[in-house]
């Protein structure tokens, strides 16, 4: 057998820091032959970007690959060697794709401008020589109509193209080796499947080796023959793809598999994967007196949406509208955000809002949450107002609240905890000054937190811990009905695990009714009882979520579901085997 | 992008007739010129003909209308203390402040800028602490101390400096110039340097402070990875990124340098604007400070515009729509 392309051995890339030392990758050892494809996977701080950017040679101060570690492409060290060599490798011999495509490109150069640049790094190439470069890399990752394209900008492309950019200038010098982290994470499910495919298709083409550095066991196992899973600096297991995944031999491989909502019975607690093995949160407390005029009201539906639509107009100074009337400049398109939409709830009902980027469902959930007023359409919580009409329409109940996607963007950040959960329950007379305290703290442990992290900020808590701090602040209000705009898209799998478990415990025991928007089409069917897909701001297919899952009837639905890459599941016989 | 020019020149139009209303009624409230103007002694007569020649028993709003209406057909009026036209007056001294000001905010711009982005690329290296002590004292040292101590060292002490003046001049497009001479370089490098340091020390600090922010982004990162040496990386993707603010700043220190030279045009005297406008306001010359203020509103318009369609052209974001 020939030596591999790429040999890792023994890799450490530690973080001298004034607070001590940081081993972000710690003794991390794989070998990778010519063509093949190997899937790095790991929640965030494991140390699977670390090890992408050691071997492409990218660490910044105060990053040190240690010595006794070696990286060897086609037997060549590449520890040790100067920053020119290194850079005379880079972007040649190895290239790497980020995450973000919105930030890799330089918004204020041309598509043409950067492949020239990243062409002109290795080699004398003349202008007409680039362009005719440029345009066939463009040509090669699927780009169409790449003459005209070359000359765009990036904030010209859809993310989804940008991606494809991106990745025409790693291919540009025909490397060896493509390290890519976390490249579609970015993207909508569609456009990710569509990444997911050409790359298979390129990778085979070249015969380019790739790593793919993911978070997202799904979308490795479709594109890895090999995965690595890392966990603190380490890999914890290695091996053929199916194996890892249909029998996993590493005790945090499983937990990881376990919090996996597409494999869980729907509405069934996850396994909580790998968290400080804390026990689940206790039961909240009761509501203070705040039910005597919750009894249900018979002949009103519990929570509707009616015909409500959304319109976004950028206004117009005085001019334009004089030109537009004059006929000189065409009028400002209307944004139709959401059309004519209409849903009905009943009590502790949990619905789930599913479409990609685009589709409406956030600006849906806020009208349903009488954060935004609706252009036209009503909402209505047993048959009230949820939002006052009048010129400058209100939210005029506390009984709605809204859980956002980002805990560290929602929370007050110079605020305590305890202080941005009190607020409101204040404000709105649910709880006095004197029992505020207390209140706080309840609710804190009724999230599974412990009640003594009222006084933090929220830079202190971890990303699982902060959006449970959201959702205590969310639920603090007594709410009947809460609308979480995608609460889990940012968070590792064992605490989107964690979260989802409360949100499932919570809604049982308070009977809380939920919308719950998501792109995450195996998140909405673990949670959510019924599904309303959006396209374009409308409503393409709602239902029951087990028969929309089973037999969507909408093209729309049946190409969404079928772009969400699946993890292979056991077959009988190997279940048998076990 | 038309509409867009269009929709600025009919702002600016706004703000001159604004400005020209409140410079004049502004300047209208300050002391009596007439005091000033003829000898105490004059006789009745004397003063009511001299009131009566300026206008100045006319009501305010007439006084206005009049000045306005002279405006318009480019007659700023006659200085009272000069007695010659006030746009013959200002024109001849414009060039003087014109050329002393661009060539400090260019020096700031041509030194700074690299500077800054050195420092902000390579923030923990000694140099880039020197850098940045020295910006901080540029900060905080006043222009006139710091004239003063150019012209002790290179006027009086060593001597090999000029201590004030324009120097000898040469003729361009019928306006003297100093830059074109040995003698006129030399008397202008002292007053541009004094005139520059502030300017210098905000360059490098907005200049580093863009290039650490823009030094970690994705963007760096994915042109390192595409094997780009770091100078490309500085020069092309860098440099423009931050280019945003840097301009921003350089024109409205260019306005505001060009429009209160003052205190280094006296300390090395030079007979620029800063000069004039110093004295006709204590002899209460009333047209000239009315068509100084005048000129220096114009001169932030002109220089916002050209900011802003210089963001466009460094900005393709920008080009699409309104702005």
């Amino acid at each position: 057998m020939t030596a591999p392309l790429l040999q890792v051995t023994d890799l450490k890339t530690h973080f001298h820091t004034a607070r001590g030392v940081m081993k972000a990758v710690d003794g991390v050892s794989f070998s990778l032959a010519a063509g093949e494809v190997l899937g790095l996977v790991g929640e965030s701080g494991s140390g699977k970007s670390i090890t992408g950017f050691s071997i492409i040679g990218l660490i910044d101060h105060p990053g040190r690959i240690e010595s006794g570690s070696s990286i060897k492409l086609e037997g060549r060290e590449l520890v040790g060697l100067r920053a020119n060599e290194l850079r005379a490798i880079r972007g040649k011999a190895i290239s790497m794709v980020f995450q973000d495509p919105m930030m890799t490109l330089n918004p204020v150069l041309s598509i043409f401008t950067q492949i020239k640049l990243a062409l002109e790094a290795h080699g004398k190439v003349s202008s007409a020589e680039a362009r005719q470069r440029a345009i066939a890399a463009l040509k090669q990752v699927r780009i169409p109509d790449a003459e005209t394209k070359v000359d765009f900008y990036p904030h010209q492309f859809s993310g989804g193209m940008r991606q494809r950019v991106a990745i025409a200038i790693a291919l540009l010098h025909k490397p060896k080796l493509i390290i890519a982290d976390e490249p579609t994470t970015a993207l909508d499910v569609s456009i990710q499947a569509e990444i997911l495919a050409e790359m298979k298709e390129l990778v085979a083409e070249t015969g380019t080796a790739l790593i793919w550095i993911s978070h997202d066991l799904a979308t490795v196992a479709s594109i890895a023959d090999h995965v690595a899973v890392m966990k603190t600096g380490r890999i914890v297991e290695a091996g053929q793809t199916l194996d890892v995944l249909l029998k996993p031999q590493h005790p945090y491989t499983r937990a990881l598999l376990d919090s996996l909502p597409s494999r869980a019975e729907p509405g069934t607690m996850l396994a909580r994967g790998s968290s400080d093995g804390a026990a689940d949160p206790v039961p909240p407390p009761r509501r203070a007196g705040a039910d005597q005029n919750r009894m249900p009201k018979h002949g009103v539906p519990y929570f509707v949406v009616d015909g409500v639509s959304k319109h976004f107009s950028k206004s117009t100074g005085l001019l334009h509208g004089l030109a537009e009337k004059a006929g000189l400049t065409s009028p400002v398109p209307v944004v139709q955000a959401v059309d004519n939409i209409s849903l009905t709830l009943a009590r502790g009902d949990a619905l789930g809002l599913v479409g990609e980027s685009g589709s409406g469902k956030s600006t849906l959930g806020r009208i349903a949450a009488g954060i935004y007023p609706p252009t036209s359409g009503i909402v209505r919580l047993e048959g009230e107002r949820v939002i006052s009409s009048g010129r400058s329409p209100k939210k005029i109940t506390t009984r709605i609240q809204t859980i956002f996607q980002d805990p560290f963007a929602s929370l007050d950040p110079r605020m305590r905890v305890g202080d941005s959960i009190s607020e409101g329950p204040l404000a709105h007379g649910l709880v006095g000054r004197a029992q505020a305290g207390e209140y706080v703290r309840q609710w804190l442990a009724a999230v599974g937190l412990d009640p003594a992290f009222a006084g933090r900020y929220p830079h202190q808590f971890s990303g699982g811990q902060r959006q449970r701090v959201a959702i205590a602040r969310a639920l603090a209000m007594q709410p009947d009905v809460v609308v979480c705009d995608e609460p889990v898209a940012s968070l590792d799998v064992s605490i989107q695990a964690q979260i989802i478990n409360l949100l499932i415990r919570l809604r049982k025991e308070l009977e809380l009714t939920l919308i719950f928007i998501s792109h995450d089409l195996s998140v909405v069917r673990h949670l959510c009882d019924r599904v309303a897909i959006m396209y374009r701001g409308r409503i393409v297919e709602a239902g029951q979520t087990a028969e929309i899952y089973e037999n969507p009837r909408d093209d729309y639905t049946r190409r969404l579901l079928a772009a969400v890459p699946v993890l292979p599941q056991a077959m009988p016989a190997d279940a048998a085997v076990l | 992008m038309v509409s867009f020019i269009f929709q600025r020149f009919f702002q600016a139009g706004l703000v001159v007739i604004a400005m020209s209303a409140l410079v004049f009624c502004g300047v209208y409230a300050v002391g009596n010129p007439i005091d000033v103007m003829i000898s105490p002694d004059a006789t009745q007569e004397i003063r009511a003909q001299v009131i009566a020649r300026y206008g100045l028993d006319l009501p305010l709003w007439e006084q206005y209308l009049q000045f306005a209406n002279r405006l318009i057909h480019g007659d700023f009026g006659m200085s009272f203390v000069y007695g010659m036209p006030v746009g013959t007056l200002i024109l001849s001294r414009l060039p003087a402040t014109l050329e002393l000001t661009l060539f400090a905010v260019i020096l700031a711009s041509a030194v700074g800028i690299p500077l800054g982005v050195y420092a902000g690329y390579r923030p923990q290296s000694l140099a880039s602490r020197v850098i940045m002590t020295a910006s901080i004292l540029g900060f905080s040292v006043p222009t006139f101390w710091f004239g003063l101590m150019l012209i002790m060292l290179f006027a009086v002490q060593c001597g090999c400096m000029p201590a004030g003046g324009r120097g000898h001049t040469a003729t361009l497009f019928g306006i003297e110039w100093s830059f074109l001479t040995g003698d006129g370089l030399k008397h202008l490098l002292l007053p541009g340097i004094n005139l520059a340091l502030f300017k210098l020390s905000m360059m490098i600090r907005l200049a580093r402070a863009g290039t650490r922010e823009v030094m970690v982004s994705d963007t760096v990162k994915f042109a390192r990875a595409a094997g780009i040496s770091e100078g490309t990386i500085l020069r092309r993707h860098v440099l423009k990124l931050i280019s945003i603010p840097l301009v921003t700043v350089f024109g409205l220190e260019f306005g505001s340098t060009l429009a209160f030279a003052v205190v280094t045009e006296t300390i090395f005297s030079w007979p620029g604007l800063g000069k004039l406008i110093i004295d006709s306001i204590t002899s209460l010359d009333r047209p000239v400070m009315v068509a100084y203020l005048m000129l220096v509103a114009l001169l932030f318009i002109v220089i916002n515009l050209v900011v802003d369609l210089v963001y466009v052209l460094l900005d393709p974001r920008l080009r699409k729509g309104r702005a």
